[in-house]
């Protein structure tokens, strides 16, 4: 079992009688990236304000190295960092002025020397001289990736870091973060709208929904959370042959047009479905397995679909 | 504290500073306008029967002057970040808030001993104004009052922004040319009527002025006024630390100081 680096213990805030985050629980151990996924207002932006103080909590308690945050925040906030989408370093002074700023704040031994070496693995030497305000989406989360590794975190929190970016920049982004993540063992608290990337690059889960956990493991193990599969079938112009069949058994289905139909199938009962229509005539054109993935997860979850195992 | 982080603020304060064309404008330009406004007035009033109120105004413009650029830093350093949506990043670092305003300060010090030193040459050369007139100590203790009256001003103001948000920012820059008047900051408190000398004398650095305008017409330095001014500066000193903490800690409670950045 890696070492914890971020305990979280029944965390609470509320706005009056609005409760934001209801009493959460999780850890983010060494080495490992946890994602913290959920619709709009679900909390995640508020517990990752909690995590960094800048909003106070109600209730609960937040362990970095088990230390007590809100006892030892200079200690613990020296060994974290933080990088969101939409925070931007100071527009109107040069990248490397903005990294010596936050070199300095962070108590950075060789500023130079550290800022040098990060940039040349994030490709944003020639940035260095440019004022922050002049560059590119892309670019600005180079930077600010930058920012957030100066003071060799052992956790980073990223919210939304590749939100605004097109998917060639993402993807690279992505890959510059698993790799970072590789090479220092670095334990992430990842939060993004992007199921795919949750996908990728976690290696669990937190589902949050009105302040609570609704989920929480391995991004496979959610995925197998939906009882159900999604089949497609292109057919030939038994439309009311298939529509008789399927009504006979216990299936969810739709038809799209007179010669597709959607079915919701447990995976293991598909032979069984295709041997029962191939028995009624029915000539299938075409045959789509589509599989339960994060966003559907998402997906039932937002909307407080039954089909989740929870 | 630590001054590595104190001397890190420092710097982006500067770089701010230095490029930007409104804070040059704000902080050297304004002082320039006002300086030669009050110093062709003064010019003109010498050669009246009011010759010490020409001194007066020029006296008080060079002291208001030190109240006003060493508030302006404190508070504008603190609105730069939160326009560039920085100054969350600034506190999740490993940044005290009193390293944070110390440095702030220390920047407005700066600034405000080169304006008031660049404006009482140029008063002495072109106005035949010499404020060293006054003498060291004098001088220096009118500084250190002014500057502590300023960062009291300066952080009772950023306490209700962080806790009500950038829709009050104009308090920012408003709020002190306010006070001018009402600290009677160029004219000797008497001619204020009854109940806004009573209000006058509420702020410290009216006795700054007024001791300031006493050592220009007798000489000597008016010792009740300064420590006056000093022992009411120190109160509200306390009392402003304490409303902006009250003010930071409820911010950060409501979740105001991290949606001023949204």
């Amino acid at each position: 079992m890696s070492e914890v680096i971020l305990q979280v213990e029944n965390l609470v805030k509320t706005y009056g009688s609005f409760c934001a985050v209801g009493g959460i629980s999780f850890a983010v151990p060494r080495g490992k990236v946890v994602g913290l996924l959920g619709p709009n207002g679900a909390g995640k932006t508020t517990t990752i304000q909690m995590l960094l103080g800048v909003t106070l909590k109600n209730g609960g308690t937040i362990h970095y190295f088990g230390k007590d945050f809100s006892r030892h925040r200079h200690y613990c906030l020296q060994r974290i960092n933080f990088t969101y989408a939409f925070n931007t370093l100071l527009e109107r002074i040069s990248v490397w002025d903005n990294l010596v700023v936050f070199a300095g704040l962070y108590g950075i031994g060789k500023p130079r020397k550290k800022i040098l070496e990060l940039a040349n693995h994030l490709e944003i030497i020639d940035l260095l001289p440019e004022k922050y305000q002049n560059l590119s989406t892309g670019q600005k989360t180079r930077v600010n990736l930058v920012k957030s590794l100066l003071n060799d975190p052992e956790l980073v929190l990223m919210d939304e870091p590749t939100a605004s970016l097109d998917p060639d920049i993402a993807d690279k982004t992505l890959s510059l973060i698993e790799a970072l993540r590789k090479a220092r063992n670095l334990a992430i608290l990842y939060t993004s709208h992007n199921m795919d990337e949750i996908t990728r690059i976690c290696d669990e889960v937190i589902f949050l929904d009105h302040g609570t956990i609704v989920a929480h493991d391995t991004p496979g193990n959610l995925t197998k959370r939906i009882a159900t599969t999604q089949l497609r079938l292109t057919f030939d112009d038994h439309q009311k042959g298939i529509d008789d069949y399927l009504k006979s058994h216990p299936y969810r289905y739709t038809f799209l047009d007179n010669h597709v139909v959607l079915i919701d199938v447990e995976e293991n009962l598909i032979p069984k479905l295709l041997f029962g229509i191939n028995t009624i005539d029915v000539c299938i054109l075409h045959i789509e397995i589509k599989k339960p993935t994060l966003e559907d997860v998402f997906l039932q979850i937002a909307r407080g679909g039954k089909n989740v195992i929870l | 504290m630590s001054f590595c982080r104190i001397k890190s603020v420092l710097l982006q304060e500067l770089r701010i500073t230095y490029s930007t064309v409104g804070i040059i404008m704000d902080v050297f330009g304004l002082s320039l306008v006002s300086l030669l406004l009050f110093g062709f007035l003064s010019l003109y009033l010498t050669g009246t029967q009011h010759a010490l109120a020409a001194q007066f105004l020029l006296l008080g413009m060079l002291l208001w002057d030190i109240v006003r650029i060493i508030q302006y830093s404190v508070s504008m350093g603190s609105l730069w970040n939160i326009w560039a949506r920085n100054l969350s990043n600034m506190f999740i670092a490993p940044l005290y808030v009193s390293e944070f305003f110390l440095a702030h300060l220390l920047s407005g010090i700066g600034k405000a001993i080169l304006v008031f030193t660049l404006d009482s040459v140029i008063a002495m050369l072109v106005f035949h104004f010499n404020i060293y007139q006054l003498g060291a100590v004098n001088l220096l203790l009118f500084f250190l009052n002014l500057s502590i009256f300023a960062f009291v001003i300066g952080i009772a103001i950023l306490g209700l922004i962080f806790r009500y948000g950038i829709g009050i920012q104009a308090f920012a820059w408003a709020l002190i040319p306010i006070l001018q008047p009402l600290t009677a900051a160029l004219f000797p408190v008497k001619v204020l009527p009854t109940p806004l000398q009573a209000i006058a004398y509420l702020f410290p650095c009216t006795y700054v002025f007024e001791a300031a305008r006493y050592s220009l017409s007798h000489g000597g330095s008016d010792w009740h006024s300064i420590s006056t001014a000093f022992f009411m500066n120190l109160f509200y000193l306390f009392l402003s630390t304490l409303f902006f903490m009250i003010m930071f800690r409820n911010a950060k409670n409501t979740g105001q100081f991290a949606r001023n950045e949204l």
